[in-house]
């Protein structure tokens, strides 16, 4: 058993097709826990090519922002068009059904372990030929069945992911789950091809094709203003053009999307070919993938509930939900994703060689960072929310209301920040200890504690108000997530080291606070006529650079250790500059 | 005196070995050998080196004989590799490498090791008792290791030691004293448990620095648990019994003292637990996996797990009582914004609001005074017999007492009956009403609106008795029944649309159901 799981404990947590796939075709309502999918940590063979390695790393950063922009750009875009209501809501679920269904179906194997096993088979005799041919002629079959099954269920699906109480249009999103559920084949099959490339050593057209899809989908949402109808109005169908461009235009963006690697990976020279039949190395994994299955499982179990009381809310609910968790996670995609990249490497040597005291310490150096670094920002999130909700998404046919919602949403929600980003360091630290059950334990926790606040929300708060409950019910249960995974980190390693963080986070919390209040001064300084959505902005950009730079600020002052090689690092830009 | 004579020239600046060793740093000496322990920097290689440097007069045949003796212990060791002893780089002798003028007998060049002092390291407090066992083992394994390959390291002095920045004992410099035996490394493994446990060297030839072992009347040595109460038995009676010259129970290997360790390590983690939170967090050496303290930590942690889980509970009932009591206040507070319903509502919400007014003056019975005060129903639900959705948790807002907010059926692209016959409110009363009239304040002109009766809320449209009809023109329509009627469930259905091709809906902000008087 030594064997596959070393190889585990280095290739289980970067969940390297994850890459790209978060960045594309809507956004899977929040991954509850299952890791943020980021960054090309894909390091399939650490030892070999070390120095290409590090300039793909670099282009392929490029790659992924330039996805993330464009992911986050026809969001915005159709929010502008099509508004945070009914339309939108409804496409936001459809849209997720293929997600949902390809994670259950191939996520979690794939991942735990036919990665691992992808990048071992390269050392075949035939170069992992006919182990790739198996896995892509599984894969097809699975994802064919698990297309047609589910295309033929999408009432049903629709009814399970909707409550159809509210206000949200069953009807609607049944159409559009009709004309995007097929898009599951090539959604799947792009996961496992840009493995299969990944394992090969070629990492661009993976990170580019999520630009592809998403430039598809601009295309799309573009032809989408331009024709004609309101497919919320009944009765609908669908052969409605608004509802059949979207549609079709998304379905031929995720198909774009998968062929797109189909030249890249014939001139790597691998031929495809049916072959079926079983590897005989996929058993040894067999425990170890049915924890991550049961991970999955579980967060699906959650986001199924979630979807279901934002349906049953008023209108906008699972639109401004999936945004504003968009927003939510963009500064842990930039900056906590960068730091887990930097620390993941030592962290899975360290936990590889048995030396806890130095995971330990990795462990600790990485929350007090990302405290540091996080803090501050969710506290100006907290301030300034509502006032990026206007600024984005306020403007083209989108109103000043909704957009104000959103930011609410954003703005309750902004504590579980940090939360969150210490959830992902934790839980690749278990992993990087060849722990998958721990994980799935918190994540049962996590969802056993998140469905009944859901329905709490629901119950409490008037409608239009459930996406605010649910979003702070998203970052509550984060805390939960948090504080176990603190606490079980400490069963199996001993002291870690908290207090440390949790003097960090005293000392943080203190400057986020004054930084807090320094922009909420601020934004009482901008004048009203200015209009909502230019007030907005300079809100906004006023808000971001007093808040952040009071709250550095004190930091500063108060000389806090770990804030050292960042200061650094900026007095030489600026002295550079 | 010779000695003594010398040591001028052994200062920080000085050169050693011909001139290719600068003198850094003195960091002890041992007596016993007239050992001086200094840090020094190789001129040639520019690196950082330990020079243990036998001082002594060369001309004194015994002194040189004993400096040559350890002299070519120390080079036989330069042939063992363990990183728990600093690799000998170089063995200097007079004639080789030293002039006799230098005052010396010998130099023992070995690789320096970053650390810390083990003096310093007990000067302010003892060791943590497992920490110590720990770094004990460290030192014991190269120990075992050597004694295996039939070296003795010499390692019987507190100041040849270090401790390493990833926690191990090192011998830093080495030369083992010329009749050094391997029960003297095995003796030393105990005393510097002794010196971590309770900051006392047990051995002689100690260091000035260090305060020596009490002994019991009796010569022997005071355990280390009647100094420091926190060290566990364990390790105490470990240490006593490797010090001492072993009539019974004596430990004289370097693998036994191994196997002790790791058993007085195990206890030891067992004792430290119920101290633990007292413990000073820095201390780096406790994070090495616990053995059996597992079970106890698993309870805390389902313990911490169930107060979370509350505590979040609260969190989160608390947070949404915010959220309501803001968002309630708010709407006075900020900008018009009415949440609840896109702007195109507004203006019907604003209308109907002015109209609430008049409402008040009706229910007092003004218009000819035929009717009672408005009856409030005991439910209201939307009553949809051939098709779904039409806003069904709106309904109350037609009842609410307040006409901004509105009950508002779909957008259809066709006027009704197209798709089905209609769509209604359906008012459930606990009492039969004697309903006469019917007022419907809203912004939908062109709505035909039928009153009907029904016997149950789920009635097919066709066993409901219609009573009444009036097509809504104004914000405010009175629908007078033929005759006053009898009922506990009361319809009030759409039978056509507000508004045109291609967009239709309608729109209830207030119904008050009006009894005969």
């Amino acid at each position: 058993m030594q064997g596959p799981y070393d190889e585990l404990a280095t290739q289980m947590m970067p969940r390297i097709l994850d890459g790209p796939r978060h960045t594309d075709i809507g956004e899977r309502i929040p991954p509850v826990g299952v890791d943020d999918r980021a960054e090309p940590e894909a390091e399939p063979k650490p030892a070999a090519k070390k120095q290409s390695l590090a300039k793909a790393t670099g282009r392929m950063a490029i790659a992924t922002m330039t996805s993330r922009i464009t992911g986050f750009l026809w969001k915005v875009l159709l929010a502008w068009v099509a508004t945070l209501g009914v339309l939108y809501d409804s496409f936001t679920v459809a849209n997720t059904m293929p997600l949902i269904i390809n994670e259950l179906l191939l996520g979690g194997v794939l991942t735990s372990v036919v990665v691992p096993l992808l990048v071992r088979s390269q050392d075949d005799p035939d170069g992992g030929e006919s182990y790739t041919q198996r896995l892509i002629t599984m894969a097809i079959t699975i994802l064919g069945i698990g297309t047609i099954v589910s295309t033929a269920a999408a009432p049903w699906l629709t009814s399970l992911l909707m409550d159809d109480s509210g206000a949200a249009n069953p009807q609607l999103a049944t159409w559009f789950a009709y004309l995007l559920l097929p898009g599951l084949l090539f959604y799947g099959l792009f996961a496992v091809l840009s493995a299969v490339l990944n394992a090969k050593q070629i990492f661009g057209p993976a990170q580019w094709a999520p630009v592809i899809n998403n430039l598809v989908i601009i295309v799309t949402i573009i032809a989408f203003a331009l024709v004609p109808g309101d497919p919320t109005i009944v009765p609908t169908s669908m052969t409605d053009p608004q509802v059949l461009v979207l549609g079709l235009g998304v379905l031929s963006a995720m198909t774009a999307q998968a062929l797109f690697l189909v030249p890249a990976l014939r001139s790597s020279g691998f031929r495809f070919k049916w072959n079926f039949g079983l590897d005989e190395r996929l058993k040894e994994f067999g425990g170890l993938a049915a924890w991550i299955l049961g991970y999955v499982v579980v967060s699906q179990i959650g986001m199924v509930i979630n979807t279901r009381v934002l349906t049953a809310g008023a209108a906008g609910g699972a639109s401004i939900y999936s945004n504003a968790w968009l927003l939510f996670q963009l500064p842990y995609g930039v900056i906590g994703v960068s730091l887990l990249t930097a620390l993941m490497p030592k962290m899975s040597r360290a936990a590889a060689d048995g030396d806890h005291r130095r995971l330990v310490g990795d462990l600790s150096y990485g929350s007090r960072l990302t405290t540091l670094m996080l803090l501050p920002v969710s506290a100006v999130m907290a301030v300034a929310g509502t006032s990026i909700g206007v600024a984005l998404f306020a403007l083209g046919k989108g109103s000043v209301e909704d957009a104000e919602r959103l930011g609410q949403a954003l703005a309750v929600s902004a504590f579980g920040l940090l939360p969150y980003a210490l959830v992902m360091l934790q839980m690749r630290v278990f992993y990087a200890m060849k722990d998958s059950r721990t994980p799935t334990l918190i994540m049962v926790v996590m969802t056993a504690v998140k469905i009944p606040l859901l329905y709490l929300a629901q119950a409490l708060l008037s409608p239009t108000h459930v996406v605010l409950g649910v979003m702070m019910v998203n970052s509550l249960v984060f805390v939960v997530g948090a504080v176990l995974g603190q606490v079980w980190l400490w069963v199996k390693l001993g002291n870690l080291r908290s207090k440390r963080v949790v003097g960090v986070i005293l000392f943080t919390v203190v400057a986020s606070v004054l930084g807090a209040a320094a922009a909420a001064a601020t934004g009482m300084l901008v004048p009203d006529f200015l209009g909502a959505i230019g007030g907005a902005w300079v809100t906004l950009v006023l808000q971001g650079i007093v808040g952040l730079g009071v709250s550095f600020g004190v930091l500063m002052a108060l000389k806090v250790d770990e804030l050292t090689p960042v200061t650094r690092r900026v007095t030489r830009l600026l002295k550079r500059g | 005196m010779g000695t003594r004579a010398q040591r001028g020239a052994l200062a920080p600046g000085g050169v050693v070995g011909d001139g290719r060793y600068r003198l850094l740093a003195q960091f002890g000496i041992d007596e016993r050998a007239g050992a001086h322990l200094w840090r020094a920097r190789d001129g040639q290689l520019r690196r950082d080196v330990a020079l243990t440097m036998l001082v002594g007069d060369p001309a004194d045949p015994e002194a040189a004989l004993l400096g040559r003796r350890t002299l070519e212990r120390a080079a036989h060791a330069a042939t063992f590799e363990h990183p728990g002893v600093a690799r000998v780089l170089d063995v200097l002798s007079l004639g080789s490498g030293i002039s006799s003028s230098e005052g010396l007998l010998g130099i023992v060049v070995a690789e320096w090791t970053k650390g810390t002092d083990l003096i310093d390291l007990v000067a302010e407090r003892p060791v943590e008792p497992g920490a110590a066992a720990r770094m004990v083992r460290a030192l014991a394994e190269s120990v075992d290791q050597a004694h295996q390959s039939g070296l003795v390291l010499g390692i019987d002095h507190p100041q040849r030691l270090r401790l390493t920045p990833d926690g191990r004992l090192r011998l830093a410099f080495p030369g083992p004293l010329p009749d050094a035996t391997l029960r003297d490394d095995v003796k030393a493994l105990g005393s510097v448990l002794y010196l971590l446990l309770t900051g006392r060297w047990a051995l002689p030839g100690g260091p000035p620095a260090l305060p020596p072992a009490p002994k019991s009347p009796t010569g022997r040595i005071v355990p280390a648990k009647s100094l420091q109460p926190r060290v566990p038995q364990e390790l105490s009676a470990l240490s006593v019994r490797t010090i001492e010259d072993g009539d019974h129970g004596g430990i004289r290997t370097s693998a036994a003292i191994l196997r002790a360790l790791d058993q007085a390590a195990e206890a030891a983690e067992r004792a430290k637990q119920p101290a633990e939170p007292a413990e000073p967090d820095g201390s780096v050496w406790t994070t090495k996996k616990p053995s059996k303290d597992r079970a106890r930590r698993r309870k805390l942690a389902l313990g911490v797990t169930a107060l979370v889980c509350a505590a979040v509970a609260v969190l989160a009932w608390l947070g949404m009582m915010a959220i309501n009591f803001f968002q309630d206040d708010g709407d006075t507070s900020g900008p018009p914004v009415n949440l609840a319903e896109p702007t195109a509502e507004q203006q019907a919400g604003q209308n109907g609001g002015q109209n609430g007014g008049d409402d008040g003056s009706d229910g007092n019975g003004n218009q000819q005074g035929q009717t009672g005060r408005p009856v409030q129903p005991s439910e209201i639900t939307v009553y949809n017999p051939e098709g779904e959705g039409d806003s069904p948790e709106d309904a109350p807002k037609a009842t609410d007492g307040d006409p901004s907010t509105v009950w508002r059926t779909d957008l259809y692209k066709q006027q009704l009956p197209a798709l089905k016959r209609g769509v209604g409110l359906l008012a459930t009363f606990d009492r039969p009403i004697d309903l006469s009239k019917v007022r419907v304040v809203a912004d939908s002109p062109g709505t035909e609106v039928q009153i009907r009766t029904a016997d149950s809320p789920d009635a097919a449209l066709d066993d409901t008795e219609v009573v009444g009809q009036g097509k809504l023109d104004g914000v405010n329509t009175m629908i007078s029944l033929d005759r006053p009627v009898e009922s506990t469930h009361v319809v009030v259905w759409v039978k056509a649309l507000s508004g045109q091709e291609p967009e239709f809906t309608s729109e209830f902000g207030e119904v008050k159901f009006l009894p005969s008087a």
